[in-house]
């Protein structure tokens, strides 16, 4: 599997996409869709293949100021791998 | 009436026409002919129902969905619909400039079937040359601008599960987002071919390592999804996801059915979309209130904690070897009638020499194969 960097840019894998109503967004792909909310649907926001790993978790620190340090950059981590094993995710 | 969550897929079997003959096709042996199928406006329709219903995916089958000239337009349709659209397809009849008329159009994901590693083979199982221009169309697919997902879909049997390794080696190479490895499920004209098809249990089992070290080496690659024969397995599979419960397949002349099979089963009266309206049909028609729930079930499953899971197996299954739709699936180890399944595999999962896979016009091989098996025929 493709090692995730802080260099690495997350976005959307070909045929995956949003959908859904704006209330109650879905992430679709082949065979399959993720009801997405809270953080999870901050970071799929983020994953538009405008910023790196790097920035997202910076993003999200700013946000979530009181969140242990490192707890918000292995959680990403784990999120966005799990993502990636599924083919939903590229970086 | 039994209360119903909304259906997330639409399988819309546009088409029975095809022009591959394969083996395995699960397709009724009565088929839709050409002048009754829905017209592009009744589909449309369909769709835009379908979404308001809750439908996420739309999953545009057949027969070969290409068969149908409106395909682009219904593709539009679907997305103009917010459904995510899928074409699974032979690729017959898909050249480079048809495929980026089909993406122009809004398709997310193409699914590409196909039949065995070698084109000999290939073509044997599908009873046509199809082999070779599925090669190019995986290419194009890969190499066109705007990228849709892609998955190569391969069903396996008795003939071609021990080449299942070449298989997958030589469908990576297509770079594929996805491969769907599906044993074949026997309904049909897979159900008449069953003795040419059910594989061993030795087979099977290494088919199983073979996925497993595949998924294991393509991790973040290709995703692999792999169905089991359920003959071989302890439970029965948790057919449709449930009887009127998360799916629902409209045929060619508009019929809508709780399962592909469902025709079979006697008494069944299917509602027509050309009367209904989707919602209504989800709601109201007999068909789907038949085995939604849990009410119709039997013992052993009535009591069994894994209703919810399998919702008591495939009701067209326990019909085709039961000659009861309500029976529990057969397949099921605790169900009563489950020697029908093992007597099955006893007398057909058998190595025997296959005839050789041979290359000729399609009338050609189906009077040598005839006695091996018979190849699926296009609707009159």
């Amino acid at each position: 599997m493709a090692e995730l960097l802080e260099s690495s840019v997350p976005k959307f894998a070909a045929g995956c996409r949003w959908g859904g109503t704006i209330e109650a967004p879905v992430v679709l792909f082949p065979e399959g869709a993720i009801r997405v909310e809270g953080t999870g649907r901050i970071i799929l926001e983020l994953c538009d293949g405008h910023f790196s790993l790097a920035e997202i978790v910076q993003k999200l620190e700013t946000q979530f100021m009181l969140a242990p340090k490192g707890k918000i950059r292995a959680d990403v981590q784990t999120f966005l791998e799990q993502l990636h094993a599924k083919r939903v995710i590229d970086y | 009436m039994t209360k119903c969550s909304n259906p997330l897929a639409l399988i819309a079997e546009i088409t029975h026409r095809c022009p591959l003959h394969c083996v395995y096709c699960s397709n009724p042996l009565e088929m839709t002919s050409r002048q009754e199928e829905l017209a592009t406006a009744d589909w449309l329709r369909v769709f835009r129902e379908a979404a308001a219903l809750g439908v996420l995916h739309l999953h545009l089958t057949g027969g070969e969905p290409l068969a149908r000239p409106d395909l682009a337009e219904l593709i539009e349709g679907a997305r103009k619909s917010h459904l995510y659209t899928n074409l699974i397809t032979s690729g017959i009849g898909l050249s480079r400039d048809r495929l980026a008329e089909l993406v122009k159009a809004g398709l997310d994901h193409i699914q590409l079937s196909f039949q065995d590693s070698t084109e000999g083979q290939a073509n044997w199982i599908a009873g046509a040359r199809a082999h070779a221009h599925k090669l190019d169309l995986a290419k194009w697919i890969r190499e066109h601008k705007n990228p849709i997902a892609f998955t190569t879909n391969l069903v396996v049997h008795r003939q071609n599960v021990d080449h299942l390794e070449q298989m997958i080696t030589a469908l990576e190479a297509l770079r594929p987002d996805r491969m769907e490895i599906a044993h074949a499920q026997y309904y049909g004209w897979a159900l008449q071919n069953r003795s040419a098809l059910l594989p061993t249990r030795a087979q099977l089992d290494r088919a199983v390592a073979v996925v497993a070290a595949a998924e294991e080496r393509l991790r973040g690659k290709v995703r692999i999804d792999m169905v089991i024969p359920d003959y071989h397995a302890r439970f029965p599979k948790a057919c449709m996801g449930g009887w009127g419960r998360q799916l629902l397949l409209v045929d060619p002349a508009g019929r809508a059915l709780p399962c592909h099979a469902a025709g079979v089963i006697p008494g069944m009266s299917f509602d027509n979309v050309r009367e209904h309206t989707l919602d209504w049909i989800w709601q109201n028609s007999e068909a789907f209130q038949k085995f939604r729930g849990e009410h119709w079930m039997p013992e052993p499953c009535r009591s069994c904690d894994r209703r919810k899971e399998d919702f008591g197996g495939c009701r067209c299954q326990a019909f085709l070897l039961t000659g009861d739709a309500r029976a529990t699936d057969p397949v099921c180890e605790l169900a009563p009638l489950h020697h029908i399944v093992e007597d099955a595999v006893r007398e057909h999962a058998v190595t025997e020499p296959a005839p050789d896979a041979c290359e000729a016009p399609f009338h050609v091989l189906q009077q040598e194969m005839a006695g091996f098996w018979s190849y699926r025929t296009d609707p009159k």
